[in-house]
């Protein structure tokens, strides 16, 4: 059985943050308040999922579970907009659905064809599966999101080129997705090829913790790894491919409203 | 061919035309001039569909610009800048670029035809393989209009196309865009293109003007 660790013994993991501190102030970098700030906020948030989560678990009603992660969705979109740079209220609608279906093709194939719990919605899969996903779709759509549109403003004399050479719209933003979606695929080539040898991943290394043995853990860890990256690359190119509409006007011309 | 009636432009809440008109007829060549920041790049743009105009109607060949004629007019027009966007790593990539398009993936062009264009141009059949940041404006400029003529298109705007060049790519430029199944509408400062083209229209006080060449 796992060490449980008390209220007191996580408390002293806080003594550690004196030495990013000490070396903020060192070096003059003004991040302390930040960082000090963020701690605290992260504990208070995870106390609360946390208290939420246990009666999440106790219940174990599908409906109560399926609300938890449309909060977690809406959460999460309303981040991606945000970071990303383009005004949320435009594009909330559209880029909840990408998130949605990527989201739910993955959580679904997970849960109900490779793992099968009983109930399929047992929130001891459901949750923390979905959000392992959510929040990494998260990371990846800003900066796809981001990098699309950008890459659209910032090169406008090439992109009408593309049009004015008989493009379609969807052929003249080709190249902008591509950049985008590598942008956003890259980073998780590259920890999918390094898993396990740079890093131990955090579910695997939860589970390990939990009491589970290594294999089981494993086998958990490649199925988490393969849905994140699955879901990334549909939501990312869903998010644009739904925003197009609202980015765009009738003339194929980006609409400067778009950014925040 | 291009008919601009009772038009109005804006920009950033800045007037640059005020119900004006222009004709031009097919083989016209026609160069607009007038004091920098009149708006005669912006004008090209309008035409092209690049930037909202408020007021009056714009039609090319007949059809009136609007979100349903957009994209098959701006098919028509070639828009030449003051340093073309490529588009494409290698410069044949960039020449070919428009044929990877539905638009035009029935009408490849046979190598005899690229060479006889880029020869047309003074362009070393070399440069097909350079990369397209490698190569001097000009040299963009002149595979810009290269990919305009393989694609068969017979209106042209010319933003400061010479500003780049030397004599010989000058006059290469002029003797390709300058002939009679040719529509031109340009913008320069350019004695020499502007000696060549038949007409001159000045923007004056929001107005187009016909001058006297």
């Amino acid at each position: 059985m796992m060490v449980e660790m008390d209220i007191l013994s996580t408390l002293s993991m806080y003594a550690l943050l004196l030495i990013p501190i000490g070396i903020f102030i060192w070096l003059k970098m003004g991040l302390v308040k930040e960082t000090i700030l963020s701690s605290i906020r992260m504990t208070v948030q995870l106390f609360l999922v946390g208290l939420y989560l246990k009666y999440v678990f106790q219940l174990n009603n599908g409906l109560v579970n399926l609300a938890w992660v449309i909060v977690m969705m809406m959460a999460a979109n309303l981040a991606i907009l945000g970071k990303s740079g383009l005004k949320w209220r435009l594009f909330f609608w559209r880029t909840l659905v990408g998130i949605f279906v990527s989201t739910f093709i993955v959580s679904a194939w997970f849960i109900l064809v490779a793992i099968r719990p009983e109930p399929f919605y047992d929130a001891r899969y459901m949750v923390p599966i979905i959000g392992m996903i959510l929040g990494n779709c998260q990371r990846s759509n800003v900066l796809s999101l981001e990098r699309f549109y950008s890459g659209i403003r910032n090169n406008e004399q090439e992109f009408m080129t593309y049009l004015m050479l008989g493009a379609t719209l969807n052929e003249a933003i080709r190249p902008y997705l591509r950049t985008a979606l590598k942008s956003c695929v890259n980073p998780a080539i590259a920890s999918m090829a390094t898993m396990g040898i740079v890093s131990l991943p955090g579910m695997m290394t939860g589970q390990i913790l939990g009491g589970a043995m290594p294999m089981a853990a494993i086998k958990y860890q490649i199925g988490i790894m393969l849905g994140i990256f699955v879901a990334m690359v549909i939501a990312a190119v869903l998010n644009i491919l739904l925003s197009l509409r609202v980015a765009f006007d009738d003339f194929q011309r980006l609409k400067p409203e778009i950014f925040q | 061919m291009i008919h601009l009636e009772k038009i109005s432009l804006n920009i950033h809440g800045q007037t640059l035309l005020t119900r004006t008109n222009l004709a031009i007829a097919p083989s016209d060549k026609v160069v607009i001039c007038g004091a920098s920041g009149t708006g005669k790049s912006s004008l090209l743009k309008f035409i092209i569909g690049m930037l909202p105009w408020s007021e009056g109607s714009i039609r090319v060949n007949g059809l009136e610009l609007s979100q349903h004629t957009v994209a098959t007019i701006r098919n028509q027009i070639a828009f030449i800048g003051q340093e073309p966007t490529l588009g494409a790593e290698r410069v044949k990539e960039a020449l070919l670029l428009p044929f990877a398009f539905k638009a035009h993936q029935q009408v490849q062009p046979t190598d005899e035809l690229i060479f006889q264009t880029l020869e047309r141009l003074h362009l070393d059949p070399a440069i097909l393989d350079k990369p397209s940041k490698r190569i001097s404006g000009g040299e963009k400029q002149r595979i810009a209009i290269a990919r305009a003529l393989l694609l068969n298109k017979s209106i042209f705007f010319a933003d400061e196309v010479t500003s780049a060049l030397d004599q010989e790519s000058k006059a290469a430029v002029i003797a390709a865009l300058f002939r009679s199944k040719i529509t031109l509408l340009s913008v320069s400062h350019d004695p020499d293109w502007i000696k060549a083209c038949s007409r001159i229209v000045e923007i004056k006080n929001h107005k187009l003007v016909e001058a006297t060449p």
